[in-house]
C-alpha cells in the first residue's frame, strides 16, 4: 500500500481523534460545578475591601475611595473617603434594598425598585450592578461553549443562562481559567441578545488562600469611551465586622 | 337741554378732553388686548393637549404619574372590557414606559409610549410609523418629534440602540430605526419621547393586552380599576397658570382704571375751580344745582363714550393686523408649554362688552364723585370764584 493511499486515511482518522480528545475534554469540564468553585473562590463569609472606584466618562475622571464590608452576598456597607464631594458619603445593602446618606444633605435615601437601575455616582454601573446579591451559580443555568486562549491561558467560556425570567441579565458569558477557578471576563447581554457590558478581572493574586483580583474593569458597551475601574488595595477575608455596621443608624455623620 | 350745555362745554375743554379721551382709549385698547392674548393662549394650549394627548379625558391604572418615571412600568393594566368595546374614533390605548436611548453612543433617558396604530382620535404624525412593514425582529421602528431630535442629533433613516425593561425586570435592548422625524405641535409629546407602535411596546415588554391610560373622547361612566382623569385635571398645572396670570393681568388692568380715573377726576376738580364763576352764574339764574352736577357729570360721561370710539377707531385696526401676524412665543415651546412658536388673540365679545361696560361706568363715577361739591356751592361766592380755594 503506498503512502499517498495511506495518508488521507490517517488524516482523517487524526481529525476525527482531536475532535474526540477536545469534544471528550470539553464534556469533562462541569460547567455548572466550575461556576460553583469560582463562587466558591470568590464568595467568603465576610470581607473588608478598601478600594479606588476609577470613573472615565471620556472626558473627565474621577477617583472614589472607599472602604467596604461584606457579609456574604446580602449585606454590604461603603464608606466613601474621597474625593471631597463624595467623602462621608455611605451606602448600606440589606437583602434588596439600599439606602445612601449624603452628608451635604444630611439624609438617608432608600435606593429601591426602578431607582436601583441608575447609573451609580456616573459609573458604568448601576445600583443594581454594585449590589448584586447572588452568586451566579445559584442564579444561572451554566454549559460549555468552549475553549478559547486569553493572555496565553486556555480558558473555558461559559454560556449563562438565568433560571429566573425576574433575573436581570437574562444571559452571560463567562471565561474562567479551569486550573485556578478564576473568572477573567465576563459579558452580560440583553434579553435579545445585545452585549451590554463587559468586566475583565485582572490582577489575580492568592489572598488568604484565595485567588482574588486585584483589578475589575467595568464597560457599558453601549456607551463610547467610558469605563470604571475598581481597584482593590486592601482585602482581608473572614474578618469581625461590627454589627453596627449593617444597622441604619451607621447612616449619619 | 343738559346734554347740549354738557356737549359744548366738553368741546370747549379742547386739548384737555382730547388728552383725556385718548389716554382712555389706549388703556381699553390695551385691556381687550391683554385678554385677548391671555384667551388666546389658554385656547391654542388646551387644543394642542386635546388633538395630541388627552382628548376628552384618561382613564388611567390607578397610581400612574407622568411626573413619576421611576414607577411608570408599576402602574399597567389590562384593557378592560368597557373601554375595549369603544371604536377606535373613541379612543386610544398608550402604553408608556422608561427607556435608554443611546444616540452617538451616550445616554439619553427616554420615555417610550407606545399608541394603537388605528386610532383617529388623536392627531400626531405617526404615518411613517403605522406603514412601515417591516417586521419587529429586524428593527424597531421609531417616530421622534422635531424638538427630540434636535436635542439628541437624531434624523430620519438613524439606526440606534434602545434599552429598556421587559414586565419581569430584565434589561432588553434593540436597535430602533428613526423613522420619521415628526412635527409635533405640543412639546409635552416630544421632548424626550419616543413614539413606537403599541403592539410593539407590548411584545418588546411582555405586556399583553396592557396599558398605561386609555384616552377617550367623552366620558363613559366609572371603569372597573381604572381612574377617570378629566381634561381639567390633565391640566391642571396650565390652568393654574392661566389663573394666576388672569389675577396678575387684573392687577396691570386696575393700575391702567386708577390712572384713567385720577385723570377723568383731576380733570373734573380743575373744571368746577376754573369754572366757578360759571355755576355761579347758573345758580343765580335759577338752576338747581342737581342739575348742574347732572351736566358736569354729562360731560364725563361723553369723555368715556368718545374713548370708546377712538378705542375702536385705533383698536380694531391694531387688532386685525396683530391676529394677521400673532404673538412670538418660541421661549415658551421650548419650556415644555404646549403651544407653537406663535399664538394669536382669541377675542370674546362678551368678555369685551363687560370691559367696555366696567370702563365707562368707572369714569362716569370718576366724573360724577369730584363734581357733588357743586350741591354744597354758595352762590354768591362762586360768582365772585372764590366757593373753592
Amino acid at each position: 500500500m503506498s503512502l499517498k493511499k495511506i495518508f488521507p486515511g490517517f488524516a482523517g482518522i487524526l481529525i476525527l481523534f482531536s475532535i474526540s480528545v477536545v469534544s471528550s475534554r470539553a464534556e469533562e469540564l462541569d460547567a455548572q460545578k466550575l461556576l460553583e468553585q469560582v463562587d466558591e473562590n470568590l464568595w467568603a463569609d465576610t470581607k473588608f475591601i478598601s478600594g479606588r472606584l476609577i470613573i472615565d466618562n471620556g472626558r473627565k475622571v474621577r477617583i472614589l475611595t472607599q472602604d467596604s464590608w461584606m457579609e456574604g452576598v446580602t449585606r454590604s456597607y461603603s464608606h466613601y473617603k474621597s474625593p471631597p464631594r463624595e467623602k462621608g458619603t455611605k451606602m448600606l445593602k440589606i437583602g434588596g434594598k439600599l439606602w445612601m446618606y449624603t452628608p451635604r444633605t444630611d439624609r438617608k435615601i432608600l435606593i429601591a425598585g426602578h431607582l436601583l437601575r441608575q447609573s451609580m455616582m456616573g459609573s458604568d454601573l448601576s445600583y443594581e450592578d454594585m449590589m448584586e446579591d447572588h452568586k451566579l451559580s445559584r442564579a444561572y443555568a451554566a454549559s460549555l461553549e468552549g475553549y478559547e486562549d486569553m493572555e496565553g491561558t486556555r480558558v473555558a467560556v461559559l454560556h449563562l443562562v438565568a433560571h429566573d425570567k425576574k433575573t436581570t441579565y437574562q444571559t452571560r458569558k463567562a471565561w474562567i481559567n479551569p486550573e485556578n477557578k478564576t473568572v477573567l471576563k465576563e459579558e452580560r447581554f440583553a434579553k435579545s441578545g445585545k452585549k451590554l457590558k463587559s468586566i475583565l478581572f485582572k490582577d489575580y493574586e492568592k489572598i488568604e488562600g484565595r485567588m482574588f483580583p486585584r483589578t475589575m474593569i467595568f464597560k457599558d458597551l453601549l456607551k463610547e469611551n467610558t469605563q470604571t475601574t475598581y481597584k482593590f488595595d486592601v482585602i482581608e477575608f473572614n474578618v469581625k465586622i461590627p454589627a453596627r455596621y449593617f444597622s441604619q443608624s451607621i447612616l449619619k455623620r | 337741554m343738559n346734554w347740549d350745555i354738557a356737549r359744548k362745554n366738553f368741546y370747549r375743554q379742547g386739548m384737555r378732553a382730547f388728552l383725556n379721551v385718548l389716554v382712555t382709549a389706549l388703556s381699553i385698547i390695551a385691556l381687550i388686548f391683554m385678554l385677548s392674548l391671555l384667551n388666546g393662549f389658554q385656547a391654542q394650549s388646551t387644543r394642542n393637549l386635546v388633538t395630541t394627548d388627552i382628548a376628552g379625558g384618561h382613564y388611567r391604572a390607578p397610581g400612574f404619574d407622568i411626573l413619576a418615571p421611576t414607577e411608570w412600568e408599576d402602574h399597567t393594566l389590562k384593557v378592560p372590557g368597557k373601554l375595549l368595546q369603544l371604536p377606535t374614533t373613541d379612543k386610544v390605548e398608550v402604553l408608556v414606559q422608561q427607556g435608554q436611548l443611546y444616540p452617538n453612543r451616550r445616554l439619553y433617558p427616554v420615555q417610550i409610549r407606545g399608541i394603537s396604530m388605528d386610532q383617529t382620535l388623536l392627531s400626531l404624525p405617526l404615518d411613517n410609523l403605522k406603514n412601515f412593514d417591516q417586521k419587529i425582529e429586524d428593527v424597531i421602528p421609531a417616530v421622534v418629534g422635531v424638538k427630540m431630535a434636535r436635542k439628541a442629533l437624531l434624523k430620519k433613516g438613524d439606526l440606534l440602540t434602545l434599552k429598556w425593561r421587559d414586565k419581569s425586570g430584565a434589561v432588553d435592548a434593540r436597535d430602533i430605526l428613526i423613522v420619521d422625524v415628526g412635527d409635533m405641535i405640543n412639546p409635552r409629546v416630544d421632548d424626550g419621547v419616543v413614539w413606537l407602535r403599541l403592539d410593539h411596546l407590548r411584545s418588546m415588554t411582555d405586556r399583553e393586552n396592557e396599558v398605561s391610560w386609555v384616552a377617550v373622547r367623552n366620558y363613559i361612566g366609572a371603569v372597573d380599576s381604572f381612574d377617570f382623569q378629566p381634561v381639567e385635571h390633565l391640566m391642571a398645572d396650565l390652568l393654574a397658570l392661566f389663573n394666576q396670570d388672569r389675577r396678575n393681568s387684573k392687577i396691570l388692568w386696575s393700575i391702567l382704571m386708577i390712572l384713567v380715573c385720577t385723570s377723568v377726576f383731576n380733570t373734573q376738580v380743575l373744571n368746577i375751580f376754573k369754572r366757578q364763576k360759571e355755576i355761579g352764574t347758573l345758580m343765580a339764574l335759577g338752576m338747581d344745582s342737581n342739575r348742574i352736577v347732572r351736566i358736569f357729570t354729562l360731560e364725563g360721561t361723553l369723555a368715556a363714550i368718545w374713548a370708546l370710539v377712538i378705542a375702536a377707531i385705533l383698536g380694531i385696526p391694531f387688532f386685525i393686523w396683530y391676529q394677521g401676524v400673532g404673538f412670538d412665543v418660541t421661549h415658551l415651546s421650548e419650556a415644555t408649554f404646549p403651544v407653537r412658536e406663535t399664538i394669536y388673540p382669541d377675542y370674546q365679545a362678551l368678555e369685551i362688552f363687560y370691559s367696555l361696560a366696567i370702563v365707562f361706568v368707572l369714569m362716569v363715577l370718576a366724573a360724577w364723585l369730584p363734581v357733588r361739591k357743586i350741591t354744597r356751592l354758595d352762590p354768591t361766592l362762586a360768582l365772585r370764584g372764590r366757593a373753592i380755594t
